[in-house]
Protein backbone atom coordinates (compact mmCIF):
# COMPACT_ATOMS: atom_id res chain seq x y z
CA UNK A 1 0.00 0.00 0.00
CA UNK A 2 0.92 3.62 -0.93
CA UNK A 3 -0.15 6.60 1.06
CA UNK A 4 -0.55 9.43 -0.85
CA UNK A 5 -2.16 12.99 -0.03
CA UNK A 6 -4.65 14.24 -2.19
CA UNK A 7 -6.46 17.97 -1.64
CA UNK A 8 -5.22 17.84 1.81
CA UNK A 9 -6.74 14.03 2.42
CA UNK A 10 -4.00 11.24 2.73
CA UNK A 11 -5.20 8.53 0.86
CA UNK A 12 -4.19 4.85 0.13
CA UNK A 13 -3.33 2.90 -2.80
CA UNK A 14 -2.30 -0.30 -4.27
CA UNK A 15 1.03 0.24 -6.24
CA UNK A 16 0.99 0.69 -10.14
CA UNK A 17 -2.69 2.57 -9.85
CA UNK A 18 -2.69 5.42 -11.71
CA UNK A 19 -3.72 8.93 -10.00
CA UNK A 20 -6.70 9.29 -12.33
CA UNK A 21 -8.44 6.15 -10.65
CA UNK A 22 -7.22 6.87 -6.89
CA UNK A 23 -8.50 10.55 -7.34
CA UNK A 24 -11.80 9.25 -9.44
CA UNK A 25 -12.01 6.40 -6.30
CA UNK A 26 -12.14 9.32 -3.76
CA UNK A 27 -14.79 11.36 -5.27
CA UNK A 28 -13.05 14.19 -6.82
CA UNK A 29 -14.67 15.35 -10.11
CA UNK A 30 -11.58 15.86 -12.97
CA UNK A 31 -12.21 16.10 -16.76
CA UNK A 32 -11.07 12.96 -18.48
CA UNK A 33 -12.00 12.70 -22.02
CA UNK A 34 -9.59 10.43 -23.83
CA UNK A 35 -10.01 7.81 -20.82
CA UNK A 36 -11.36 5.11 -20.74
CA UNK A 37 -11.16 1.38 -18.69
CA UNK A 38 -11.56 -0.85 -21.06
CA UNK A 39 -7.87 0.30 -23.00
CA UNK A 40 -4.42 1.76 -21.99
CA UNK A 41 -4.22 5.33 -20.89
CA UNK A 42 -3.41 7.94 -23.68
CA UNK A 43 -2.95 10.88 -22.14
CA UNK A 44 -4.65 12.96 -25.48
CA UNK A 45 -6.84 15.49 -24.15
CA UNK A 46 -4.46 16.69 -21.18
CA UNK A 47 -7.56 17.82 -18.93
CA UNK A 48 -6.74 15.35 -16.52
CA UNK A 49 -3.81 17.27 -15.44
CA UNK A 50 -2.82 17.99 -11.70
CA UNK A 51 -0.18 19.37 -9.64
CA UNK A 52 2.26 17.62 -7.48
CA UNK A 53 4.58 17.56 -5.53
CA UNK A 54 6.52 15.83 -2.29
CA UNK A 55 8.17 17.01 1.16
CA UNK A 56 11.39 16.78 0.17
CA UNK A 57 10.38 19.00 -2.99
CA UNK A 58 11.31 21.62 -2.02
CA UNK A 59 7.99 23.78 -2.78
CA UNK A 60 8.63 22.66 -6.47
CA UNK A 61 5.99 21.12 -8.06
CA UNK A 62 4.92 19.57 -11.03
CA UNK A 63 1.92 19.10 -13.58
CA UNK A 64 1.03 15.85 -15.23
CA UNK A 65 -1.27 14.07 -17.06
CA UNK A 66 -2.75 11.92 -13.88
CA UNK A 67 -4.51 8.89 -16.27
CA UNK A 68 -0.97 8.37 -17.10
CA UNK A 69 1.19 8.73 -14.11
CA UNK A 70 1.19 5.97 -11.56
CA UNK A 71 1.29 6.62 -7.92
CA UNK A 72 4.17 7.04 -5.70
CA UNK A 73 4.87 7.30 -2.31
CA UNK A 74 4.27 10.51 -0.42
CA UNK A 75 2.83 12.23 -3.47
CA UNK A 76 1.04 15.71 -2.69
CA UNK A 77 -1.46 15.79 -5.21
CA UNK A 78 -3.72 18.65 -5.72
CA UNK A 79 -6.67 18.46 -8.69
CA UNK A 80 -8.08 22.02 -8.18
CA UNK A 81 -5.35 24.64 -7.53
CA UNK A 82 -5.46 27.98 -9.14
CA UNK A 83 -2.73 26.92 -11.53
CA UNK A 84 -4.29 23.39 -12.44
CA UNK A 85 -7.74 25.34 -13.33
CA UNK A 86 -6.23 28.09 -14.95
CA UNK A 87 -4.38 25.30 -17.44
CA UNK A 88 -7.84 23.46 -17.97
CA UNK A 89 -9.36 26.41 -18.85
CA UNK A 90 -7.09 27.15 -21.47
CA UNK A 91 -7.34 23.59 -22.67
CA UNK A 92 -10.93 23.87 -22.73
CA UNK A 93 -10.60 27.35 -24.37
CA UNK A 94 -8.80 25.88 -27.15
CA UNK A 95 -11.51 22.59 -27.43
CA UNK A 96 -14.10 25.22 -27.65
CA UNK A 97 -12.11 26.99 -30.59
CA UNK A 98 -12.10 23.73 -32.12
CA UNK A 99 -15.25 22.18 -31.32
CA UNK A 100 -17.67 25.14 -30.91
CA UNK A 101 -21.54 23.60 -31.77
CA UNK A 102 -19.75 19.89 -29.02
CA UNK A 103 -22.82 20.02 -26.44
CA UNK A 104 -20.02 17.95 -24.36
CA UNK A 105 -17.46 20.95 -24.64
CA UNK A 106 -19.81 23.47 -24.52
CA UNK A 107 -21.05 21.88 -20.79
CA UNK A 108 -17.17 21.52 -19.98
CA UNK A 109 -16.94 25.35 -20.70
CA UNK A 110 -19.83 26.50 -18.53
CA UNK A 111 -18.32 24.35 -15.93
CA UNK A 112 -15.01 25.75 -16.33
CA UNK A 113 -16.25 29.93 -16.44
CA UNK A 114 -15.31 30.11 -20.28
CA UNK A 115 -18.10 31.89 -21.79
CA UNK A 116 -16.64 32.66 -24.64
CA UNK A 117 -13.10 31.23 -26.77
CA UNK A 118 -10.19 33.76 -26.90
CA UNK A 119 -8.94 32.00 -30.20
CA UNK A 120 -10.52 31.95 -33.72
CA UNK A 121 -13.42 29.82 -33.74
CA UNK A 122 -12.74 27.00 -36.81
CA UNK A 123 -15.93 27.52 -38.56
CA UNK A 124 -16.39 23.83 -39.96
CA UNK A 125 -15.48 21.92 -37.24
CA UNK A 126 -17.06 18.53 -36.76
CA UNK A 127 -17.36 17.24 -33.03
CA UNK A 128 -14.46 14.37 -33.00
CA UNK A 129 -12.29 15.37 -30.59
CA UNK A 130 -9.74 13.00 -31.36
CA UNK A 131 -9.39 11.23 -27.89
CA UNK A 132 -8.97 7.76 -29.73
CA UNK A 133 -11.70 6.02 -27.52
CA UNK A 134 -13.22 4.16 -30.55
CA UNK A 135 -9.93 3.47 -32.40
CA UNK A 136 -8.55 2.10 -29.26
CA UNK A 137 -11.15 0.24 -28.66
CA UNK A 138 -11.66 -1.39 -31.70
CA UNK A 139 -7.83 -2.47 -31.61
CA UNK A 140 -8.40 -3.98 -28.02
CA UNK A 141 -11.11 -5.68 -29.33
CA UNK A 142 -9.34 -7.42 -31.88
CA UNK A 143 -11.00 -5.79 -35.24
CA UNK A 144 -8.85 -3.20 -36.01
CA UNK A 145 -11.81 -1.78 -38.43
CA UNK A 146 -11.06 2.29 -37.63
CA UNK A 147 -7.49 4.19 -37.20
CA UNK A 148 -6.18 8.08 -36.85
CA UNK A 149 -5.99 9.30 -40.84
CA UNK A 150 -3.80 11.77 -41.70
CA UNK A 151 -2.28 14.53 -39.54
CA UNK A 152 -2.22 17.92 -37.83
CA UNK A 153 -5.54 19.99 -39.17
CA UNK A 154 -6.57 17.18 -41.38
CA UNK A 155 -6.69 13.91 -38.88
CA UNK A 156 -9.73 12.32 -38.70
CA UNK A 157 -11.05 8.58 -37.62
CA UNK A 158 -11.86 6.35 -40.29
CA UNK A 159 -11.50 2.99 -41.91
CA UNK A 160 -9.03 2.59 -44.06
CA UNK A 161 -8.90 3.84 -47.55
CA UNK A 162 -12.39 5.17 -46.70
CA UNK A 163 -14.39 2.35 -47.83
CA UNK A 164 -16.42 -0.17 -45.70
CA UNK A 165 -14.20 -1.83 -43.43
CA UNK A 166 -14.19 -5.50 -43.81
CA UNK A 167 -12.91 -5.97 -39.92
CA UNK A 168 -16.22 -4.14 -38.49
CA UNK A 169 -18.49 -6.58 -37.08
CA UNK A 170 -21.28 -3.75 -36.22
CA UNK A 171 -21.13 -4.10 -32.83
CA UNK A 172 -21.16 -0.03 -32.50
CA UNK A 173 -18.48 -0.08 -29.38
CA UNK A 174 -16.86 2.77 -30.97
CA UNK A 175 -20.38 4.88 -31.22
CA UNK A 176 -21.33 4.11 -27.57
CA UNK A 177 -18.48 4.62 -25.92
CA UNK A 178 -17.78 8.19 -27.74
CA UNK A 179 -17.81 10.85 -25.34
CA UNK A 180 -19.26 13.43 -27.91
CA UNK A 181 -21.75 10.60 -29.84
CA UNK A 182 -19.83 11.42 -32.66
CA UNK A 183 -20.52 8.38 -34.67
CA UNK A 184 -23.28 7.84 -36.78
CA UNK A 185 -25.10 5.07 -37.35
CA UNK A 186 -28.45 3.55 -38.05
CA UNK A 187 -30.55 0.80 -36.63
CA UNK A 188 -33.62 0.14 -38.55
CA UNK A 189 -35.77 -3.27 -38.99
CA UNK A 190 -33.21 -5.41 -38.79
CA UNK A 191 -30.29 -3.53 -40.48
CA UNK A 192 -27.40 -1.81 -39.01
CA UNK A 193 -25.40 0.82 -40.73
CA UNK A 194 -22.22 1.88 -39.65
CA UNK A 195 -19.13 3.07 -41.11
CA UNK A 196 -20.58 2.85 -44.36
CA UNK A 197 -21.06 -1.10 -43.75
CA UNK A 198 -24.56 -2.42 -43.87
CA UNK A 199 -24.87 -5.74 -41.58
CA UNK A 200 -27.97 -7.95 -40.94
CA UNK A 201 -29.05 -8.12 -37.23
CA UNK A 202 -30.45 -11.14 -35.70
CA UNK A 203 -33.84 -12.01 -34.93
CA UNK A 204 -35.26 -13.96 -31.87
CA UNK A 205 -36.43 -16.85 -33.44
CA UNK A 206 -39.19 -16.75 -30.96
CA UNK A 207 -39.98 -13.29 -30.53
CA UNK A 208 -38.74 -11.39 -33.38
CA UNK A 209 -36.57 -8.82 -31.62
CA UNK A 210 -33.29 -7.83 -32.93
CA UNK A 211 -30.19 -8.61 -31.03
CA UNK A 212 -26.93 -8.29 -32.32
CA UNK A 213 -25.44 -8.37 -35.41
CA UNK A 214 -25.21 -11.61 -37.42
CA UNK A 215 -21.35 -10.98 -38.38
CA UNK A 216 -20.87 -10.09 -34.52
CA UNK A 217 -22.25 -13.34 -33.35
CA UNK A 218 -20.41 -15.65 -35.88
CA UNK A 219 -17.37 -13.97 -34.79
CA UNK A 220 -18.01 -14.62 -30.95
CA UNK A 221 -19.02 -17.86 -31.83
CA UNK A 222 -16.03 -18.69 -34.13
CA UNK A 223 -13.28 -17.22 -31.97
CA UNK A 224 -14.70 -17.77 -28.27
CA UNK A 225 -15.88 -20.64 -28.37
CA UNK A 226 -19.47 -20.62 -28.24
CA UNK A 227 -21.94 -22.60 -30.00
CA UNK A 228 -23.37 -20.21 -32.70
CA UNK A 229 -26.87 -21.33 -31.41
CA UNK A 230 -26.64 -19.48 -28.40
CA UNK A 231 -27.20 -16.51 -29.97
CA UNK A 232 -31.11 -17.21 -31.88
CA UNK A 233 -32.86 -16.09 -29.43
CA UNK A 234 -33.28 -13.43 -27.49
CA UNK A 235 -32.24 -12.76 -23.62
CA UNK A 236 -36.17 -12.57 -22.68
CA UNK A 237 -36.54 -15.61 -24.53
CA UNK A 238 -33.61 -17.48 -22.78
CA UNK A 239 -35.20 -16.37 -19.73
CA UNK A 240 -38.08 -18.15 -20.82
CA UNK A 241 -36.95 -21.31 -22.13
CA UNK A 242 -35.38 -21.25 -18.51
CA UNK A 243 -37.90 -21.47 -16.77
CA UNK A 244 -39.85 -23.87 -18.51
CA UNK A 245 -36.75 -26.36 -18.52
CA UNK A 246 -36.08 -26.33 -15.24
CA UNK A 247 -39.89 -26.56 -14.57
CA UNK A 248 -40.21 -29.48 -16.03
CA UNK A 249 -37.23 -30.85 -13.88
CA UNK A 250 -38.96 -29.48 -11.27
CA UNK A 251 -42.45 -30.70 -11.74
CA UNK A 252 -40.85 -33.79 -11.43
CA UNK A 253 -40.24 -33.24 -7.49
CA UNK A 254 -43.68 -31.53 -7.35
CA UNK A 255 -47.12 -33.14 -7.44
CA UNK A 256 -48.08 -31.39 -10.46
CA UNK A 257 -51.92 -31.23 -10.75
CA UNK B 1 -15.79 -19.24 -2.12
CA UNK B 2 -17.35 -19.11 1.25
CA UNK B 3 -21.02 -19.76 0.55
CA UNK B 4 -23.51 -20.97 -2.59
CA UNK B 5 -26.45 -19.63 -4.15
CA UNK B 6 -29.45 -22.11 -4.11
CA UNK B 7 -32.65 -21.46 -6.03
CA UNK B 8 -35.40 -24.28 -5.47
CA UNK B 9 -38.28 -23.60 -7.91
CA UNK B 10 -40.35 -26.19 -5.94
CA UNK B 11 -40.56 -23.61 -3.08
CA UNK B 12 -41.38 -20.25 -5.58
CA UNK B 13 -44.51 -19.15 -5.16
CA UNK B 14 -44.23 -16.24 -7.74
CA UNK B 15 -44.88 -13.76 -5.43
CA UNK B 16 -41.76 -11.37 -7.32
CA UNK B 17 -40.81 -9.93 -3.81
CA UNK B 18 -36.89 -10.98 -4.91
CA UNK B 19 -37.76 -8.71 -8.08
CA UNK B 20 -38.17 -6.03 -6.29
CA UNK B 21 -35.91 -6.30 -3.55
CA UNK B 22 -32.71 -6.76 -6.59
CA UNK B 23 -34.51 -3.86 -8.38
CA UNK B 24 -33.76 -1.79 -4.93
CA UNK B 25 -30.54 -3.02 -3.90
CA UNK B 26 -29.27 -1.79 -7.61
CA UNK B 27 -31.28 1.25 -7.47
CA UNK B 28 -28.71 4.20 -9.04
CA UNK B 29 -29.30 8.45 -7.99
CA UNK B 30 -32.64 7.08 -6.35
CA UNK B 31 -34.19 5.18 -9.00
CA UNK B 32 -34.81 1.63 -9.57
CA UNK B 33 -32.23 -1.08 -11.32
CA UNK B 34 -33.31 -3.36 -13.90
CA UNK B 35 -34.16 -6.84 -11.57
CA UNK B 36 -31.46 -8.82 -12.57
CA UNK B 37 -33.70 -11.94 -11.58
CA UNK B 38 -37.27 -13.00 -12.65
CA UNK B 39 -39.53 -15.49 -11.45
CA UNK B 40 -41.47 -16.90 -14.58
CA UNK B 41 -44.17 -19.39 -14.79
CA UNK B 42 -42.44 -22.47 -15.14
CA UNK B 43 -45.44 -24.22 -17.22
CA UNK B 44 -46.98 -26.50 -14.73
CA UNK B 45 -49.79 -25.27 -12.72
CA UNK B 46 -48.70 -23.06 -9.51
CA UNK B 47 -44.83 -23.76 -10.58
CA UNK B 48 -42.56 -20.76 -10.62
CA UNK B 49 -38.95 -20.70 -11.29
CA UNK B 50 -36.95 -17.83 -10.30
CA UNK B 51 -34.61 -17.37 -13.66
CA UNK B 52 -31.27 -15.95 -12.06
CA UNK B 53 -27.44 -16.36 -13.17
CA UNK B 54 -26.35 -19.38 -11.12
CA UNK B 55 -22.53 -18.15 -12.13
CA UNK B 56 -21.62 -20.60 -14.48
CA UNK B 57 -18.06 -21.98 -13.54
CA UNK B 58 -17.54 -21.90 -17.44
CA UNK B 59 -19.87 -18.74 -18.40
CA UNK B 60 -20.69 -17.81 -22.06
CA UNK B 61 -20.68 -14.45 -20.79
CA UNK B 62 -17.02 -14.53 -19.93
CA UNK B 63 -15.74 -16.12 -22.54
CA UNK B 64 -18.24 -13.72 -24.98
CA UNK B 65 -16.57 -10.31 -23.57
CA UNK B 66 -13.52 -8.94 -25.55
CA UNK B 67 -12.25 -6.17 -23.05
CA UNK B 68 -12.48 -8.79 -20.02
CA UNK B 69 -15.44 -6.33 -18.18
CA UNK B 70 -16.52 -9.70 -16.71
CA UNK B 71 -14.55 -11.17 -14.29
CA UNK B 72 -14.92 -13.93 -10.87
CA UNK B 73 -14.92 -12.40 -7.53
CA UNK B 74 -13.21 -15.10 -5.87
CA UNK B 75 -14.89 -14.47 -2.53
CA UNK B 76 -18.26 -14.53 -3.72
CA UNK B 77 -18.05 -16.80 -6.95
CA UNK B 78 -20.53 -14.22 -8.40
CA UNK B 79 -19.12 -12.80 -12.17
CA UNK B 80 -19.08 -9.31 -11.79
CA UNK B 81 -19.14 -7.28 -14.61
CA UNK B 82 -16.74 -4.09 -13.67
CA UNK B 83 -18.98 -0.86 -15.38
CA UNK B 84 -16.30 1.11 -16.29
CA UNK B 85 -14.34 -1.25 -18.38
CA UNK B 86 -17.81 -2.51 -20.17
CA UNK B 87 -18.05 -1.07 -24.04
CA UNK B 88 -21.90 -2.14 -24.49
CA UNK B 89 -20.91 -4.17 -27.10
CA UNK B 90 -24.29 -6.49 -26.10
CA UNK B 91 -21.94 -9.74 -26.62
CA UNK B 92 -22.51 -10.89 -23.64
CA UNK B 93 -26.09 -10.19 -23.13
CA UNK B 94 -26.46 -11.96 -26.93
CA UNK B 95 -24.33 -15.08 -25.42
CA UNK B 96 -25.78 -16.04 -22.43
CA UNK B 97 -27.95 -19.16 -22.92
CA UNK B 98 -30.15 -18.25 -19.98
CA UNK B 99 -31.29 -14.49 -20.55
CA UNK B 100 -28.81 -13.27 -17.53
CA UNK B 101 -27.31 -10.94 -18.92
CA UNK B 102 -29.55 -7.44 -19.58
CA UNK B 103 -29.40 -4.25 -20.49
CA UNK B 104 -30.71 -2.03 -17.88
CA UNK B 105 -32.28 1.06 -20.40
CA UNK B 106 -33.00 3.22 -18.00
CA UNK B 107 -29.45 3.26 -16.34
CA UNK B 108 -28.54 2.87 -19.58
CA UNK B 109 -25.74 -0.30 -18.48
CA UNK B 110 -25.68 -3.69 -19.17
CA UNK B 111 -25.93 -5.58 -15.75
CA UNK B 112 -25.57 -9.20 -14.57
CA UNK B 113 -26.38 -10.86 -10.88
CA UNK B 114 -23.42 -9.84 -8.42
CA UNK B 115 -25.12 -11.62 -5.64
CA UNK B 116 -24.64 -8.28 -3.90
CA UNK B 117 -21.22 -8.68 -3.20
CA UNK B 118 -21.70 -11.74 -0.82
CA UNK B 119 -25.54 -10.75 0.49
CA UNK B 120 -28.24 -11.18 -1.88
CA UNK B 121 -30.80 -9.18 -1.28
CA UNK B 122 -33.55 -11.79 -3.26
CA UNK B 123 -32.79 -14.42 -1.29
CA UNK B 124 -32.91 -11.76 2.14
CA UNK B 125 -36.18 -10.99 0.58
CA UNK B 126 -37.51 -14.68 -0.21
CA UNK B 127 -40.40 -15.34 2.11
CA UNK B 128 -40.44 -19.07 1.28
CA UNK B 129 -36.39 -20.00 1.22
CA UNK B 130 -37.29 -20.69 -2.60
CA UNK B 131 -33.94 -18.79 -2.94
CA UNK B 132 -30.99 -19.33 -0.52
CA UNK B 133 -27.37 -17.88 0.28
CA UNK B 134 -25.96 -20.89 2.68
CA UNK B 135 -22.46 -21.00 3.66
CA UNK B 136 -20.11 -23.94 2.66
CA UNK B 137 -18.54 -26.24 4.83
CA UNK B 138 -15.47 -27.88 4.67
CA UNK B 139 -14.33 -28.23 1.02
CA UNK B 140 -16.58 -26.42 -1.39
CA UNK B 141 -15.48 -29.84 -3.73
CA UNK B 142 -16.47 -32.00 -1.74
CA UNK B 143 -19.92 -30.87 -1.62
CA UNK B 144 -22.70 -32.50 -3.62
CA UNK B 145 -24.85 -31.19 -6.27
S1 LIG C 1 -21.55 -5.68 -22.99
FE1 LIG C 1 -19.83 -5.11 -21.65
S2 LIG C 1 -19.56 -6.84 -20.26
FE2 LIG C 1 -20.86 -7.55 -21.97
S3 LIG C 1 -19.42 -8.44 -23.43
FE3 LIG C 1 -19.67 -6.29 -24.06
S4 LIG C 1 -18.04 -5.20 -22.99
FE4 LIG C 1 -18.18 -7.20 -22.00
S1 LIG D 1 -28.15 -11.90 -5.58
FE1 LIG D 1 -28.49 -9.71 -5.68
S2 LIG D 1 -28.03 -9.28 -7.80
FE2 LIG D 1 -28.33 -11.44 -7.73
S3 LIG D 1 -30.51 -11.75 -8.21
FE3 LIG D 1 -30.31 -11.65 -6.02
S4 LIG D 1 -30.73 -9.52 -5.50
FE4 LIG D 1 -30.25 -9.60 -7.67
S1 LIG E 1 -7.78 11.62 -19.58
FE1 LIG E 1 -5.70 12.02 -19.16
S2 LIG E 1 -5.07 13.07 -20.92
FE2 LIG E 1 -7.16 12.63 -21.39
Amino acid sequence: MIRITINGKVTQASEGETLLKVIRREGIDIPALCHHEAVEPYGACRLCMVEITKEEWNGWSKYVTSCLYPVEPGLIVKTHSTKVIEMRKTIVDLYLARHPNCAEIQQLADEYGVTKTSYQTVVDGDNCILCGICTRICDEMGFHAISMVGRGHGKVVAPPLDEAPANCTGCLACAQNCPTHFIEFEDKGNSRTIWGKKFEMITCEKCGKTTITKEFADYLAEHRELPREYFNICDECHRRSTALDMGRIASWSKEVK
Amino acid sequence: MKARFIVSPVLCIGCRTCELACAFAHAIDGKLGKSRIYPIDGGFKELWVPVTCLQCEEAACVKSCLVNALQRNPETGAVELNQEKCVKCMACVAACPFGCSLLDEQHELVVKCDLCGGDPACARFCPTKALEYKPIKGSPKKIAV
